[in-house]
């Protein structure tokens, strides 16, 4: 009880001073501290589903899109508030319609399902600006600063987090689990499979829809091509599976490093930024598939076992 | 005795391949039977049109008078039928404690928190497995991997109960174990079919056998009877031993 005391005063302390840092920073830090904080987020609600399923989604940039989109459009017309509102709702319902009718599909087939799924939006989005209203890109003017962005992303981040705390403790959290490891015997204990995914996947990509949204009025400009850029999925991804998508914390802490060094890689080798994100993808895949917080474990539980071996034959010896 | 499980005219064809064809037999309330036959003979397949793994091409599967036919394995599980694998089919990252408890966390009504928890440790101790719930799943021997199998299949407190060649694969010691685990089973009034082709065990343990070959039932009655039925012997070791 007093240990569960200490951990929400230390998370709450550790919100507010992050919640602080914008006051310490010029516009560059807000800036870098936004798009970390945003991508901790996408990479945390991607976990939420993908990691204990393993069904790898393509599709985030499609609900990062849709948020945005729903910004852009409607940022003239509606409270702020209410735009968010809506932005979700789209996003929901979407997750719903597309996870009914591709949840049945596993693997590598789900794989290239949520990619196509993000171009077809990105194609249907232009062509509908092309054709219908006649200009590609639109224009968002909110009087939304910087700073304000930063903290409604931090806000949905401790959410998305605190979420996939309650998700690990609660019965859907376990009934992840077994789908992850066997759908047979899943279905056999009595287990809606199908409901329990949809309900995760439309958690998920709310979570990401919202992130678009917030993120929107920073751009000021927006067309397909940049919201719905297929990088974000990616790195989203990797992300998610450098720290390790089965663990809490993780998503933020594959986020982070990766976010700060991409940031470093584009300034500093803006022409070979792509080739040099490849070659970190194999890398990542190759040298830590399970993530790194599950390579650590394991090296732990093996210094673990050494003691724990080294213990008895002590005792034995004092016997 | 009551019925409670009435499986009448049962189909499953996959393509040109008629696995089980037009099987009928009944399991009354509290009675161990065995499905018997060689390899090949639809028994498993049967098994999974029960537990709901296979919808059935054609036919009628009755729990309690209450058609199952067709339905999604989860939904069957709600009824009341919890079953083992023919391979054993463990949940290899969770720890033994879990596996048992998923089946405790989604039956009909739900066992959850501490109620749940002391719950696996009882089962676990009745199966032989006290005190080890928090060793990882795929640690496990495999005598002891099918035990936990058998936790979690109880754990649902079934009224049906499937095994599917559970006793197989063990040595004489553990056949022994096993056949008494089933028959406490039975005083505690559960209805149990097994599939099994260790005839100790079945003479052991059930009253009655229904034997398939070739995806149709050739015999059905008390396991002596049918044990020494002569189309049975021929089925099982062929023409010159009837």
């Amino acid at each position: 009880m007093v240990r569960a005391l200490l951990a929400v005063i230390f998370f709450a302390g550790a919100l507010a001073a992050l919640a602080w840092l914008p006051t310490q920073f010029g516009a560059y830090g807000v800036g870098l501290l936004l798009g970390m904080t945003g991508y901790v987020t996408l990479a945390s609600a991607w976990a939420l589903f993908s990691g204990p399923t393993r069904y790898v989604s393509l599709a985030t940039v499609a609900f990062f899109g849709i948020g945005a989109y729903t910004v852009a459009v409607l940022s003239e017309t509606l409270p702020y508030p209410l735009i968010l509102l809506v932005a979700a709702a789209v996003g929901l319902c979407v997750a719903l319609v597309v996870g009914l009718a591709t949840l049945r599909l596993a693997g590598v087939y789900f794989v290239i399902f949520t990619f196509g799924l993000a171009e077809l939006i990105r194609q249907l989005v232009t062509w509908y600006e092309v054709n219908i209203t006649g200009t590609l890109g639109r224009y968002i003017f909110l009087p939304i600063s910087g700073e304000q962005i930063y903290w409604q992303l931090l806000a949905l981040a401790a959410v998305t987090i605190g979420l996939g705390w309650w998700i690990g403790r609660s019965r859907i959290g376990l009934a992840l689990k077994v789908i992850g490891d066997d759908e047979v015997v899943a279905a056999h204990v009595g287990i809606n499979i199908a409901r329990v995914k949809l309900a995760l996947f439309a958690v998920s990509a709310t979570i990401i829809t919202l992130v678009g949204a917030i993120q929107a009025p920073r751009w000021t400009y927006v067309e397909p091509s940049i919201v719905f850029n297929p990088t974000i999925s990616f790195l989203t991804l990797i992300m998610a599976l450098l720290g390790g998508a089965n663990r809490l914390w993780g998503p933020l802490l594959g986020a982070v490093p990766l976010f700060l060094l991409f940031e470093w890689l584009s300034a500093n080798f803006p022409n070979h930024y792509s080739i040099i994100l490849g070659l970190l993808f194999i890398a990542i895949v190759f040298v830590m598939p399970q993530g790194v917080l599950a390579m650590v474990e394991r090296g732990w539980s093996r210094v673990g076992q050494r003691g724990r071996k080294a213990e008895p034959a002590g005792t034995e010896a004092a016997q | 005795m009551t019925a409670l499980i009435e499986i009448t005219g049962l189909r499953k064809q996959f393509g040109g391949l008629t696995a089980v064809d037009d099987v009928s037999f009944v399991v009354a309330e509290g009675e161990i039977v065995a499905l018997l036959g060689p390899n090949g003979s639809g028994k498993t397949t049967v098994l999974n049109m029960i537990s709901g793994a296979l919808a059935p091409t054609s036919g009628a599967i009755r729990l309690a008078g209450e058609e199952i036919a067709g339905l999604g394995p989860h939904r069957i599980a709600h009824k009341g039928v919890a079953r083992t694998f023919q391979l054993v089919r463990i949940l290899p990252s969770l720890t033994v404690g879990e596996n048992v408890m998923a089946a405790l966390a989604f039956r009909h009504p739900p066992v959850w928190g501490g109620a749940a928890e002391a719950r696996v440790e009882t089962l676990l101790e009745e199966i032989g497995l006290g005190g080890r719930g928090a060793e990882r799943a795929d640690n496990l021997t495999y005598i002891d991997q099918k035990r936990m199998e058998l936790a979690r299949a109880l754990a649902a407190e079934p009224r049906l109960l499937l095994l599917d060649e559970w006793l197989s694969g063990l040595n004489p010691t553990e056949l022994q174990v096993g056949i008494e685990l089933i028959l406490s089973l039975r005083r505690s009034g559960m209805t149990v079919l097994l599939v099994e082709h260790i005839m100790e065990a079945v003479r052991a343990l059930c009253s009655r056998a229904v034997v398939m070959n070739a995806g149709r039932t050739i015999a059905d009655g008390p396991t002596e009877a049918v044990l020494a039925d002569a189309d049975v012997i021929r089925a099982y070791l062929g023409e010159d031993h009837a």
